[in-house]
């Protein structure tokens, strides 16, 4: 009895581990503050919301297409092959087993980069096709060994009598061994397509612009923080196919008893058809509501995640008929290759400063038409195109989009001092209670101003001092991490950390004991501007969209959702709000504070030496 | 029906893109930006940052394919005993969080694992201590563990699931007792599924970026983020694919086992 | 009762509401060849796993000899088991499949290997020691667990439907090789089988079971002979079961004729059944027999003729060496020893209640 109960403490345990953050997530799609860090109470609005979001629902769409086409296809090549491998010589057969195992046993990283490369080097196009192309691939195995074992099960006998009573092969095929190992198909293409619904790695590198899974959605996400309405999706989805999995393992047991083997394979092949019943319908409801096919005239749209009000775009495509296929990423790298390899062609995309002078260095961008952006020309205050001038001389490629500096966000309640300086990340009473920047510039930017270097440094020494510096800031460092020093500062996290000024707004608004200061020794004034790459297909609807985007109205719109500085003087005075329309956090009087730098592109030697020394620091 | 036409499909498709497209790999990784051939890039293995990297993803996968085949073992053991007669739904079991995507799992791990997440102020609410596992590599290890173990957990299944009864009956029948009858019958005999586990967790854990980077807070970087990185921020793609040949070694290590020890591919089945 | 090695007393088992043994009672002698025989579901190898310590009875004891093991585990039992379908260690060569119990105990490793050689002499497979079991016929197997059953010097050997998975003409060769061994060693052999030619062969005394209860407990002629009810009579060898009535002692009317008899006690025209055996039914010339037929089927058996005589209703099976052609009008008659009175069971349930009591 000791025993008995002692066993099913240990299972109770295992699923408890195994269903307690599936739990968390299915609470927090129910939580009414937008943060995963705070509790908000109870409400049930992003379910509603959810069924407007058409970002998630073309996700949705995406992931549930790929998924079915790719099970289904993989399901067809492995099953002719199992079929064409019984025949085969021992040796043969042995070979082709190994080729199966390769995507099996080969590590994700290696398959998805093997897969890029590929693409690349055929010229295809990244989007549908090389995601669909790569999960196939890697569904095929899933077939095979599931329905190897059924093919080894099969009489010989039972295919020669069919033939003996007159079938044809086909026939004989379909009718007698078909069945057979029917079970062995549906569950391989079960197994497959839900391989393809939680890929994340594989896809990750072989998808293209404007084309999203759920997941590398919710990876784009998940440094911006992720979308409550992600959280009802994704419950809801599980719920549905827990209910499918009860409902089937309930029903058998009112019938009357039948072999413990063929009721299985029943109830197996009953779930499975309800599975892939329900996953039809899903298809078919989101499918056709969303996927409005307008192939003709669209402008594709690279943006930071979370960095423009949704409704703006709706509004665009409303007001000018022009259908956006919008992308993100979350740094300036992860943006750059994409854009260079050419193998994705963006109209508009949003990098910053230093970026920007790098694609316009290696001549990646396209000169602007101000005469088609009256509001660009109007509204964009004259500073800001005397600061961009900087990385574009002549303001010849960038409309400034946002700006605002980097500096410390800390909580009241857990720090006492003044903070002023950027040496207080080195104080080890704060260990483990600071963020910082996990990217190179931005993290490097914070080791040299310490050190009164220049940020733009090519200077070794220096460089080698900021290095010591942060390899001797990271044990005191918590994580390193991008947006989520937002999500972390207002759940109580952490009392220190590295952000930009455009989350201090929002983070305050959420949790009243932050606070956000520019360091003495200096920081980093940055600007993010639209630009359009020389590839770009539909330069006319770039340059519409930006236009748009410097109008008054949607520049208040996208200020008020993402709370980043915007250069628009139009906008500013539009702002109601006294207190954030004088905010000396979106709108500081840069004059008051020294050694404010812009990043500058240090060519291609210089990306070499920060890379390798972010490298060596991250590695310490 | 020509038998042989029938596996055509199958081979174009492996050629086109599983063999062509590792022959790549091998190309970027054996040559530098111009073209010429260079061992350079896989001998960057050996370079400080690389092979810590390497050495802590070794590390960590090996201890959570550990700690994965001792969490299994017992409960396929348990499930094996538990005469379900529907092995489908056992399967279910461990197949249906898949269907709550990998990325939004693990960040639930973060949310239940934070300073003042779940499990903390649980903890706290019964005055018990606070468990400082965030950004940390036990937090990885728990995430690779957590994200991994129904991989261990099935194949281990199937192979128990498949001894005889009568076979452990024999066994007691002729005088061993229960550790003996585990030691000697069950443990050998189960051999297969445990490769066949161990593989199938080893080779995910050793190279994830992802789980690295959401749980351990970008603080340890494991080979698959220096990899990764390679790939999608520095692009440089030639040291990219020759730390991949690196990795690959590993995998052919374990597919050979694998292939000696499964020689039916039917454990991997899940 | 005296020199019983095994004693089973009030044996009550059953999963879950399937009752499959109810209050079983049953002892076997020491050397004896005991076989439990029945269709499959009447209790037999739950009956043998109870022996072996693989099931534990929900009720009653296992008195071996003369110590209770009801709740010994296994392994410390001093019997062994031959599982049906062998059961052989697959990752273990014929050796250490062998030597499996011997190491257990700590033998040394000459006596082992002695053991080995001398096992795998007794059944016929010599040099054997170095295969794998995969590499092995059925049959071949099926020796193997044998011997490793036996090394360990049981005192009872169980074997669970050990020729179950061999063809025809190997099965009656191990059977021969079982009757060997038993006499070779002399030990207890408790057997389970569904087939009664195989029980009839090898047995000293057959227990036929069904539906949980003991139907009738003898010799294998016994059995044979003198079925205590239709169910035996039915389930060993062919038989004519036709329901009668008992005139009075020693006069039995059997479709509408009435025949002589040798059976007393039944009462005064009370129904019953009576079997007779169709070797025991002799076709002689009409005005001899006592009923009269005629023959509707007609098959050569090798040793003898099966035919088939429509008489008085009932299609009577006859097993003889004369041949009678299809047609041929015959008389029926049977000896008043080989005409087997049974009570009529009144319901089903009666049918299956024990008869050893």
């Amino acid at each position: 009895m000791m025993r008995n109960a002692a066993r099913k403490i240990y299972i109770f345990l295992i699923f408890i581990f195994l269903y307690a953050p599936i739990i968390a997530l299915i609470v927090l799609s129910f939580n009414a503050s937008r943060t995963r860090a705070k509790w908000g109470g109870f409400t049930l609005k992003w379910y509603g919301e959810l069924f407007q979001n058409k970002v998630i629902l073309q996700a949705l769409w995406n992931t549930l297409a790929i998924a079915l086409l790719s099970a289904l296809i993989a399901t067809v090549i492995g099953t002719i092959a199992c079929i064409s491998m019984q025949g085969m010589k021992r040796r043969n057969r042995t070979i082709l087993m190994g080729i199966t195992n390769i995507p099996m046993l080969n590590a994700e990283i290696v398959t998805g980069i093997s897969l890029m490369l590929l693409f690349i080097s055929l010229g295809i196009k990244f989007g549908f096709m090389t995601i669909l192309l790569a999960h196939i691939t890697f569904n095929i195995p899933y077939v095979i060994l599931s329905v190897m074992p059924r093919m080894k099960q099969l009489n010989p006998s039972t295919y020669e009598a069919a033939l003996d009573l007159g079938a044809s092969h086909m026939q004989a095929f379909f009718k007698v061994v078909f069945p057979d190992i029917l079970p062995g198909i549906l569950s391989g293409s079960l197994m497959a397509f839900t391989m393809s619904l939680d890929d994340f790695i594989i896809t990750h590198f072989t998808k293209g612009p404007g084309i999203d899974t759920l997941s590398t959605k919710i990876y784009t996400e998940v440094k911006k923080g992720i979308k409550p309405e992600m959280y009802a999706l994704s419950s809801l989805i599980f719920i549905t196919v827990l209910i499918l999995l009860i409902l089937v393992n309930c029903t058998p047991k009112t019938e009357p008893k039948k072999e413990i083997t063929e009721r299985s394979k029943n109830s197996s092949k009953k779930w499975i058809a309800a599975v892939v019943c329900v996953i039809l319908c899903i298809v078919a409801v989101f499918g056709f509501s969303t996927f409005k096919s307008n192939q003709s005239n669209e402008v594709y749209v690279f943006n930071w995640g979370e960095y423009i009000d949704p409704e703006v775009l709706v509004m665009f495509e409303e007001e000018t008929g022009i259908k956006v296929i919008y992308d993100e990423y979350e740094t300036n790298e992860i943006m750059y290759p994409k854009v260079e390899a050419g193998t994705s062609a963006y109209d508009v995309i949003c990098p910053s400063d230093y970026m920007i002078q790098k694609m316009i260095e290696n001549d990646l961008l396209q000169e602007l038409d101000f005469d088609n952006m009256p509001n660009a020309v109007a509204n964009i205050g004259a500073q800001y195109y005397e600061q961009s001038a900087a990385f574009d001389p002549g303001n010849k490629y960038c409309v400034p989009y946002c700006w605002g500096t980097v500096g410390i966000l800390y909580n009241k309640t857990m720090v006492e001092e003044p903070v002023d300086s950027w040496s207080i990340l080195w104080d080890e009473k704060y260990a483990n209670n600071i963020l910082m920047q996990d990217s190179v510039r931005d993290a490097f930017m914070v080791g040299l101003k310490l050190n009164g270097f220049s940020m733009n440094t090519l200077n070794e020494n220096e460089l080698q001092i900021a290095k010591e510096a942060l390899i001797k800031q990271k044990p005191l460092v918590q994580a390193y991490v991008v947006d989520q020093v937002r999500d972390k500062m207002i759940g109580g996290e952490a009392a220190l950390g590295v952000i930009y000024s455009g989350e201090a707004i929002y983070t305050q608004q959420e949790n009243a004991d932050l606070e956000y200061v520019i360091p003495k020794e200096g920081t980093n004034v940055w600007i993010d501007g639209w630009v359009v790459p020389k590839n770009a297909p539909n330069k006319k609807n770039a340059e519409i969209f930006i236009d748009y985007m410097c109008r008054e109205d949607i520049a208040l719109m996208n200020f008020e959702y993402i709370t980043y500085s915007t250069p628009n003087e139009a906008a500013r005075a539009l702002i109601e709000d006294e207190e954030i329309r004088n905010s000396s956090i979106a709108f500081p009087d840069l004059s008051q504070y020294q050694n404010l730098e812009t990043f500058n592109y240090l060519g291609e030697d210089g990306d070499e030496l920060y890379n390798s020394l972010w490298k060596e620091a991250m590695s310490y | 029906m020509n038998k042989k036409m029938l596996s055509a499909p199958f081979l174009f498709w492996s050629a086109l893109f599983i063999i062509i497209p590792l022959c790549m790999v091998f190309y970027y990784g054996l040559t530098d930006k111009n073209g010429a051939f260079t061992l350079e890039n896989v001998m960057a293995i050996a370079t400080p940052e690389h092979s810590k990297a390497l050495w802590e993803a070794l590390k960590l996968s090996v201890i959570s394919t550990i700690i994965c085949l001792l969490l299994a073992y017992p409960l396929a053991m348990i499930l094996c005993n538990l005469n379900v007669n529907q092995n489908s739904f056992i399967i279910m079991i461990f197949v249906l969080p898949m269907w709550m995507n990998f990325l939004l799992r693990t960040l639930a791990w973060q949310t239940l694992l934070e300073k003042t997440g779940v499990i903390n102020s649980v903890l706290g609410f019964f005055h018990l201590p606070t468990l400082n596992i965030i950004n940390t590599p036990s937090a990885i290890v728990l995430g690779m563990v957590y994200n991994f173990l129904p991989f261990m957990v099935l194949p281990l299944y199937n192979v128990l699931v498949k001894i005889d009864r009568n076979v452990i009956n024999a066994a007691r029948d002729l005088g061993a007792n229960e550790l003996q009858t585990f030691m000697k019958i069950i443990f050998p005999l189960s051999l297969p599924g445990m490769f066949s586990g161990i593989t199938m967790v080893f080779v995910p854990a050793l190279t994830t970026f992802v789980i690295s980077k959401m749980l351990g807070g970008s603080k340890i970087l494991l080979i698959g983020n220096i990899i990764e990185q390679e790939f999608t921020q520095t692009g440089n793609w030639n040291l990219g694919s020759g730390l991949s040949i690196v990795l690959m070694l590993f995998i052919i290590f374990n597919m050979v086992i694998s292939t000696v020890t499964d020689k039916d591919g039917e454990v991997n089945a899940l | 009762m005296k020199n019983a090695l095994v004693n089973l007393v009030n044996i009550t088992k059953s999963f879950g509401d399937q009752m499959i043994l109810d209050d079983l009672n049953l002892y076997i002698r020491e050397n004896e060849f005991l076989t439990l025989l029945g269709p499959s579901g009447c209790g037999k190898t739950t009956t043998l796993r109870i022996l072996g310590g693989f099931e534990t009875p929900d009720k009653g004891q296992v008195i071996f000899d003369g110590k209770d093991i009801t709740n010994l585990p296994p392994n410390k039992r001093n019997l062994n088991t031959v599982f049906q379908k062998y059961a052989l260690f697959t990752h273990m060569t014929i050796a250490e499949n062998i030597a499996f119990g011997l190491k257990i105990k700590n033998k040394s490793k000459t006596y082992i290997d002695d053991k080995i050689k001398y096992a795998l002499k007794l059944v016929n497979l010599d040099g054997y020691e170095n295969r794998m079991p995969d590499s092995l016929s059925g049959g071949q197997q099926q020796r193997i667990a044998i011997a490793r059953a036996i090394v360990n010097e049981p005192k009872l050997l169980l074997l669970d439907e050990p020729l179950g998975a061999l063809d025809l003409k190997l099965r009656q060769d191990m059977q021969y090789e079982l009757i060997r061994l038993k006499n070779e060693l002399g030990i207890t052999f408790i057997y389970v089988t569904h087939d009664q030619e195989e029980a009839l062969t090898m047995s000293d005394t057959i227990v036929v079971m069904n539906q949980g209860y003991i139907q009738q407990i003898g010799t294998p002629e016994n059995i044979y002979n003198e079925p205590e009810n239709a169910f035996v009579a039915d389930f060993i060898g062919d038989s004519n079961i036709i329901g009668a009535t008992m005139i009075q002692d020693r006069l039995v009317e059997i479709l509408g004729a009435r025949f002589a008899c040798v059976d007393e006690g039944f009462g005064t025209n009370k129904p019953v059944d009576v079997v007779i055996r169709p070797e025991d039914v002799e076709l002689v010339a009409p005005e001899e027999g006592t009923i009269q037929g005629t023959v509707t089927h007609l098959i050569f058996k090798g040793v003898h003729y099966e035919m088939e005589v429509e008489a008085n209703g009932y299609e009577w099976l006859v097993q003889s060496t004369r041949m009678c052609p299809v047609g041929t009008h015959v008389g029926i008659k049977v000896d008043p020893f080989n005409i087997q009175i049974m009570n009529k069971p009144e319901s089903e349930d009666e049918e299956a209640v024990g008869v050893n009591e």
